[in-house]
């Protein structure tokens, strides 16, 4: 799962040479082969190596303070989503759908590495949501329909259908 | 900046270490380990920052980067891979084996649990050949990861077998005057004894977690 993100990532972030990857261990670690160094392991260690190499710096964040914001947002997609056990999904969403009540992107209004990621860690849980859960929970809805038609991003997953007349009252749009 | 930290919790030594060694100003408070301070998060979260903007950091190895980045110490990719690893792989385990030795007394089972990161380390070390983790500066990593294994290292009994190296490094990161001082502001001892109260607060470690995760190939 992780190796099919990272693939995904070098196309959205325009990398042209496909990189090699292999595993670790019983939960499949990704670690990037690297013929002029040490190899690195761990997804979000080489999801951050990559935006480096593309040069798309901002993805990480502007200020050091928005560069702690997606660190955080990263960490808790591999510590806290990846591992999630059913009765807890709950939690994660009623949090999330709090936090992103006011934002457009998790780390404020410019969208990051970490939306990348957390789409991605989330998506298999998203698509097997009632349309009465995602009402419920508005606001990830919003985030992850934003981050799913961000260009580049979606490619290897299936698209999840939202009816955006609901989270997008005429009011407002 | 706010900072709010409670006494016993490992967490809090990293993030106090950082601010110290970083030179960052913060207005410190403690609070209990049920205190909600995060406002949208339904679990407790501290060490918590509540940085200039309002919003929060509640994770405490992004506070930890946080002081090290505002102090002009931007993170290596060797030392976003320690911090990953700290997150991912040793906390589960360490979790476990503080709960199993200070909760249950269960010391060899404890010791057992913590044999393969603890071998890990070592070999890293020795392979680096380097004081510090990352090379020859100390960096957020090996604050992060001697905050992490204080009460374990810093208690004699607690250690099986040879591990000279680990042992170097421990030594040479615990004398730093910022370490010593957060040690002594967050925990009332060496070993797992002053994590008591904060473990007691802890939701039980489950090691199966793994097999939860979901497969899409």
């Amino acid at each position: 799962m992780a190796l099919r993100e990272l693939s995904s990532l070098e196309k959205s972030l325009g990398l042209k040479k496909p990189k090699k990857y292999s595993t670790q261990g019983d939960n499949k670690v990704p670690v990037l082969q690297n013929n002029n160094g040490p190899s690195l392991t761990g997804l979000v260690t080489i999801a951050t190596h990559l935006v480096q190499e593309a040069n798309r710096s901002e993805l990480l964040g502007s200020s050091a303070e928005q560069r702690a914001l997606v660190q955080q947002w990263l960490e808790y997609r591999v510590t806290k989503l990846d591992n999630c056990p059913k009765e807890d999904i709950k939690t994660i969403f009623k949090d999330l759908n709090l936090y992103l009540e006011d934002k457009v992107y998790l780390a404020g209004n410019n969208f990051t590495l970490a939306d990348t990621l957390m789409y991605y860690g989330i998506h298999h849980i998203m698509v097997d949501l009632a349309v009465q859960e995602k009402e419920k929970w508005a606001n990830v809805t919003r985030w992850f329909d934003h981050v799913q038609h961000y260009p580049g991003v979606r490619h290897h997953l299936p698209p999840v259908v939202v009816l955006r007349n609901r989270f997008y009252p005429s009011g407002h749009h | 900046m706010k900072l709010f930290l409670s006494k016993g919790n490992p967490h809090c030594v990293k993030v106090l270490a950082a601010a110290e060694l970083a030179g960052i100003k913060c207005d410190i408070s403690y609070v209990n380990h049920e205190e909600r301070v995060v406002p949208y998060l339904s679990h407790a979260a501290v060490p918590a920052l509540e940085l200039p903007s309002g919003l929060h950091l509640f994770s405490a190895n992004a506070i930890c980067r946080f002081f090290f980045e505002t102090g002009g110490r931007d993170p290596s990719s060797l030392t976003n891979q320690w911090l990953e690893w700290e997150a991912t792989e040793l906390q589960p385990t360490l979790s476990q084996a503080l709960h199993l030795r200070a909760l249950q007394g269960k010391g060899a089972e404890s010791a057992a649990a913590l044999l393969p990161p603890l071998s890990f380390l070592e070999q890293s070390l020795q392979k680096r050949a380097t004081p510090f983790l990352c090379g020859d500066e100390v960096t957020v990593a090996d604050i992060v990861l001697w905050g992490a294994l204080y009460p374990v290292l810093s208690d004699s009994s607690f250690m099986t077998g040879e591990r000279a190296q680990l042992g170097g490094w421990f030594e040479r990161v615990s004398v730093l005057q910022p370490c010593q001082l957060a040690v002594g502001a967050v925990l009332s001892g060496k070993g797992v004894e002053p994590l008591k109260g904060y473990l007691q607060k802890q939701p039980l470690p489950h090691i199966q977690r793994r097999e939860t995760q979901p497969s899409n190939q």
